[in-house]
């Protein structure tokens, strides 16, 4: 009769699952819970919806539905929605300044050696990640300025009076960055040195950047500098602009520096001093590269406002992206308002730019904080 | 460490520098090319097409000069300028000759250690109004908003005018012609007031060309002319007579298509203008036939002016003052000889 | 910092009593001397070269410097000035009235802006996904468009589209919205009115010993007191008791059509509208952001905790979580404030009167005394910024941790 008992061990089978309530799933479930969850909500959401409805259909008919697409001259355009013709026709200089049209590739070159090592400066092995990408970043504005002004490389000789359009900018901002590092962090450094006079006039440095409004060094740059070089002696202008936003930069990352130094913890130079490292080996070898990695979103963020700042270039006549749009807008051929098209035009090149740079920024920041909290 | 970056900084600046000063005709015949000031984009006077061309009233007088020094009149090296920077950069040597839509004034001349060479157009500040308010005189404008164009003399012309004639009114200043012309359609001002060769192009501006009109004022007299650097007397002259050359060129009756038969079959006034008699050149220090580039490749006062303001633009400047003396106007060239 | 501090502290007098190397180089102390020395040489040489360049150039191209030219009579008009103003004053004047404008811009900016930031920067942790969107798409639109686009996206595409001085947009036949700017009615005081101002400082002054006091009595004895009503019934009843008493002491001057456009009232042009909105919504994005990461900082146990003991939700945000989210916003906004203040000198792309745009921008024009102007307006920016960094700091010490 024992044997009776003998049955095939229980196995636990749960039964199958309840599909969830309708009510908390699909779209209805869905728009119930984050749209009209309240009385309160729903009046908002329907607020916002009308508000929506009023505006996004007029923008779109004047946008896509009755703008005009293609054509030669604004002759072409005739209905009452945006005359993208105008962009069209002005595109290369729009991106490329007057740059002669078979250089162009020297243009792009130098964009897209720019793109390489920024990817590189990503995508490199860790272990020789620095070491590679940091030379690289240095020699980067040289080679550049090198490839586009084309007498040191053996190519026709472009004046700086034909750079200009969108790719100045980028070209512009990354080169005034790039150069501004190694300054921005002696900058920081003597900010935190202990020797009194360097620490000061580290501040007044750094604080002077930082609290005048860049028009003002703008300003400097176009009409003050050629003042202060010996006669005689004459400065093409995009320098002295770069040098000044070299200035300008450096006061602002030896700031994002002071905060990397910060979060640096004391016993990374504690150990660095215990194994016997001298001051610019332990600052260059060990903390460095701690300072740049906890610092990269604020880099990213302090050049995404450098980039946006490029464009009051044109209150001194660079001709950068913005600038050439008012140019285009005073040809006589292209008279008649064509303002908005363009100012719509420039910022969605910008908005995507930096919007891009401040996504890998926040992607970075997400990578870097390992801490838990909600 | 500022030393040390500006040490830096000032090495590559080097590499991308000109050197300047003292002679100015051997410099640019160095160089092989003549840097001018012009203005970032004014309608007819210095504007860049879609392809990166520039062209216009004041640029022409770059080119005259490139023709006159170079025998190329595309030899130019354009530097657009705002208003600010201008005289600088001329002080500085940036540029050799700046022809920006400059208004010859005392102090200018006097004080800022410059020359003007002439003038290439006579203007004055003028207003326009829409034809709806019904205004005939710009006296009829009291207590309105006035939309200026900012220019270094609009501002003051337009105060010292109002307050000649107790009238009170509102500025306010754009910077640029697009926004000033936006400024005015939107009706933000009552009227608009800027050089009158502005009026012109900011009128075709408008959606509705014909409902503004130009009132009869002239407020101001404003002579525009290239500048040069004081100091250097055969650059000033050199200037000067080249666009002397293309006043005289439209007096004789040479343009750039019938130049080579006026040198050849011409009378000895056209001949002596075009190099083929007399030392014209040679007293320059340029090429005896340096007029004769400047008709050929950039044409007669009169083919200037109508291509870039006049009957051949969209902007159909009348002459007006800007004709030849013997046309009713007031201009004239010193005699070529 | 401090711990680095003594370890080079100790090293320095380990060093001391080491009987290795005894050259004088190889003294911390010694060599950070001459480090310094060379340094402050080379700042000498860079100025004295700069210095004495600027002179030999000025001379050279025959500019008058000094600040002689601030008597000179301007010669032009300005649109707005908070003080009188005419083509005859001086530039000294016209350098007033830019000053003003700017403060006036940036006072307003920094208003708004710090209230567009928090009203965003909270609606992100709202349950409505709409407006939790919303509150993503404004900081991620208006944050990466050049300000300068924004100044005349707002002024040229918006403000100019208003109808013109004849067909004003209305409100009761006082408040006049057009094409001009926005005209609202004035309040202009008589004999007595001086009562009515006392009593709205003695209101002022009386809502901050109100707060203290309640402050005291809560740490006290726990019971709370209605400080916000009370503050509003102050500012509005003392001022009204006053002009009752007085026999309302106060004449209101309408705008009204007239010649070209309005006469009287108070007259907000559209320059200055559209440089505000521009201002507060772009650096609003950026307090909205800070605000969003203050918040963000707080750890959620907070919450929590402020739920268990029967907080309200609106209660849990304005009682627990704002006030120590401050810790974090409160740096941040001191460098928005000071960059607002900055960024208004974007007045110069529109046609608003600021110290840039009628100091740097004509006077300059006029004068070309670049150096002059141009140092006379740094000095003013960084006064300024110096002056909030200050506000900023004493605030900051308010809101910090303290330590119990």
């Amino acid at each position: 009769m024992a044997n009776t008992f003998k049955t095939d061990p229980i196995e636990f089978k749960p039964a199958a699952a309840q599909p969830a309530p309708s009510s908390t799933v699909g779209p209805v479930a869905w728009i119930k819970e984050n749209l009209f969850s309240s009385i309160p909500n729903s009046v908002v959401t329907i607020l916002v919806i009308l508000g929506l409805l009023n505006v996004v259909p007029g923008v779109i008919d004047w946008m896509f539905i009755s703008s005009t697409w293609s054509g030669a001259s604004q002759d072409a355009c005739v209905s009452d929605g945006a005359c993208w013709v105008f962009i069209q026709a002005w595109s290369q200089q729009f991106f490329y300044g007057s740059y002669p049209s078979d250089g162009l590739w020297r243009v792009n070159l130098s964009l897209i050696l720019l793109f390489v090592v920024i990817v590189l400066s990503f995508t490199l092995p860790a272990n020789i990640r620095l070491k590679v990408s940091v030379p690289l970043f240095l020699v980067l504005p040289f080679v550049c300025i090198a490839i586009l002004d084309g007498r040191l490389v053996g190519l026709d000789y472009v004046n700086t009076d034909f750079w200009g359009g969108f790719s100045l900018n980028v070209l512009m901002a990354a080169a005034a960055i790039i150069v501004a590092f190694p300054f921005s962090f002696l900058w920081a450094l003597g900010r935190r040195s202990d020797m009194p006079l360097a620490r000061s006039i580290s501040v007044v440095f750094i604080e002077f950047f930082r609290g005048v409004p860049v028009l003002a060094l703008f300003f400097m740059g176009s009409v003050m500098l050629p003042l202060f070089f010996a006669e005689g002696t004459n400065v093409d202008k995009l320098v002295r602009v770069w040098i000044v936003l070299i200035f300008f930069m450096s006061g602002y990352m030896a700031e994002v520096f002071r905060g990397g130094f910060q979060a640096i913890p004391s016993g990374q130079y504690e150990a660095a001093d215990s194994i016997g490292l001298g001051y610019w080996q332990k600052t260059l070898l060990i903390i460095l590269p701690q300072v740049i990695k906890v610092s990269m979103p604020n880099i990213l963020a302090t050049f995404v406002m450098l980039f946006k700042n490029t464009v009051f270039l044109l209150i001194i006549g660079i001709p950068e992206v913005l600038q050439t749009l008012l140019t285009a807008l005073s040809n006589s051929n292209w008279l008649g308002g064509h303002a908005v098209e363009g100012y719509v035009f420039v910022g969605v090149i910008f908005w995507l730019c930096c919007f891009g740079m401040s996504m890998l920024a926040s992607s970075i920041e997400k990578k870097l904080d390992t801490s838990h909290r909600n | 460490m500022i030393k040390l970056s500006s040490l830096i900084v000032g090495g590559l600046a080097a590499g991308l520098t000109l050197g300047a000063q003292a002679g100015t005709l051997d410099d640019v015949k160095k160089r092989g090319t003549l840097s001018c000031g012009v203005s970032t984009g004014l309608a007819g006077f210095s504007q860049k097409d879609e392809k990166g061309k520039w062209s216009g009233l004041d640029v022409d007088v770059c080119r005259a000069v490139a023709a006159a020094v170079l025998g190329d009149a595309n030899k130019v090296q354009y530097k657009p300028l705002t208003a600010k920077e201008r005289f600088t950069a001329l002080q500085s040597g940036e540029i050799d000759v700046l022809s920006r839509n400059t208004t010859w004034t005392h102090t200018r001349d006097t004080s800022l250690g410059l020359n003007f060479a002439g003038v290439v157009y006579y203007d004055g500040t003028g207003f326009m109004v829409s034809k709806k308010l019904g205004v005939k005189s710009a006296k009829e404008l009291d207590g309105a908003n006035a939309c200026i164009q900012a220019g270094t003399s609009t501002e003051l012309a337009i105060s010292d005018y109002f307050r000649e004639n107790k009238i009170k009114y509102k500025p306010v200043t754009f910077d640029t012609s697009d926004q000033t012309r936006a400024g005015f359609e939107s009706g933000r001002c009552d009227f608009l007031t800027s050089d009158q060769s502005q009026l012109y192009a900011l009128r075709i501006g408008l959606k509705d060309p014909k409902g503004a009109i130009v009132l009869p004022e002239v407020i101001s007299k404003e002579p525009l002319g290239p500048v040069v650097r004081q100091g250097d007397d055969q650059w000033f002259n050199i200037v000067k007579w080249s666009l002397s050359a293309m006043i005289e060129g439209e007096e004789q009756g040479v343009t750039s298509s019938n130049v080579a038969d006026k040198l050849a079959n011409g009378k000895p006034g056209n001949k002596r203008l075009l190099g083929g008699e007399g030392e014209l050149g040679k007293n320059l220090g340029l090429n005896p036939d340096w007029a004769y580039q400047v008709i050929k490749q950039v044409g007669n006062y009169s083919e200037s002016f109508e291509r870039n303001v006049g009957s051949g633009s969209p902007l159909k400047i009348s002459r007006g003052l800007n004709a030849l003396w013997k046309d009713g106007g007031i201009l004239y060239s010193p005699a070529m000889r | 910092m401090l711990k680095q501090k003594t370890t080079e502290q100790i090293k320095a007098a380990t060093r001391k009593t080491e009987s290795g190397s005894h050259a004088f180089y190889n003294n911390p102390k010694y060599r950070a001397a001459i480090y310094q020395a060379l340094l402050i040489f080379g700042l000498a040489y860079f100025f004295f070269t700069i210095i004495s360049n600027t002179f030999d150039n000025l001379e050279a191209a025959g500019i008058k410097s000094g600040f002689g030219f601030l008597s000179n009579a301007a010669g032009y008009d300005v649109l707005m000035s908070l003080i009188d103003f005419s083509s005859t004053d001086t530039y000294l004047r016209v350098f007033i009235v830019g000053f003003l404008n700017t403060i006036l811009v940036s006072i307003l900016g920094i208003f708004f802006a710090t209230v567009l930031g928090f009203i965003f920067g909270v609606m992100y942790f709202s349950t409505n996904w709409i407006v939790k969107k919303i509150s993503v798409i404004y900081v991620e639109t208006f944050r990466n468009i050049p300000l300068l686009l924004q100044i005349l996206f707002w002024y040229s595409a918006v403000l100019a589209t208003l109808p013109g001085p004849r067909d004003s947009l209305s409100l009761g036949e006082a408040v006049f919205l057009n094409v001009r700017g926005l005209f609202i009615p004035k309040l202009v005081g008589e004999g007595g009115s001086i009562l009515v101002y006392l009593a709205l400082a003695a209101a002022i002054v009386g809502i901050f010993v109100l707060r203290s006091w309640a402050k005291k009595r809560q740490d006290a004895t726990g019971q709370q007191f209605p400080v916000f009503n009370t503050s509003v019934a102050m500012v509005i009843g003392l001022p009204f008791l006053a002009a009752l008493v007085t026999g309302f002491p106060f004449v209101i001057d309408y705008p009204a059509l007239q010649g070209f456009g309005f006469r009287g009232g108070i007259t907000v042009i559209p320059e200055l509208m559209a440089l505000t909105i521009a201002l507060s919504v772009y650096t609003g994005a950026f307090i909205a952001e800070a605000v969003r990461a203050g918040i963000q900082a707080v750890p959620h146990g907070q919450t929590e905790a402020a739920r268990s003991i029967g907080l309200r939700e609106g209660k849990i945000m304005s009682l627990i979580i704002v006030p120590q989210a401050m810790r974090v916003i409160v740096p941040l906004l001191n460098s928005e404030y000071q960059s607002l203040v900055k960024n208004s000198t974007l007045a110069a792309a529109i046609a608003y009167p600021d110290l840039f745009n009628v100091f740097v921008g004509t006077a300059l024009n006029q004068t070309g005394q670049a150096i002059e102007t141009i140092f006379m307006a740094i000095v003013v920016y960084f006064a300024v910024n110096m002056f909030i960094s200050f506000i900023m700091n004493r605030f900051n010490s308010n809101v910090e941790l303290v330590g119990r």
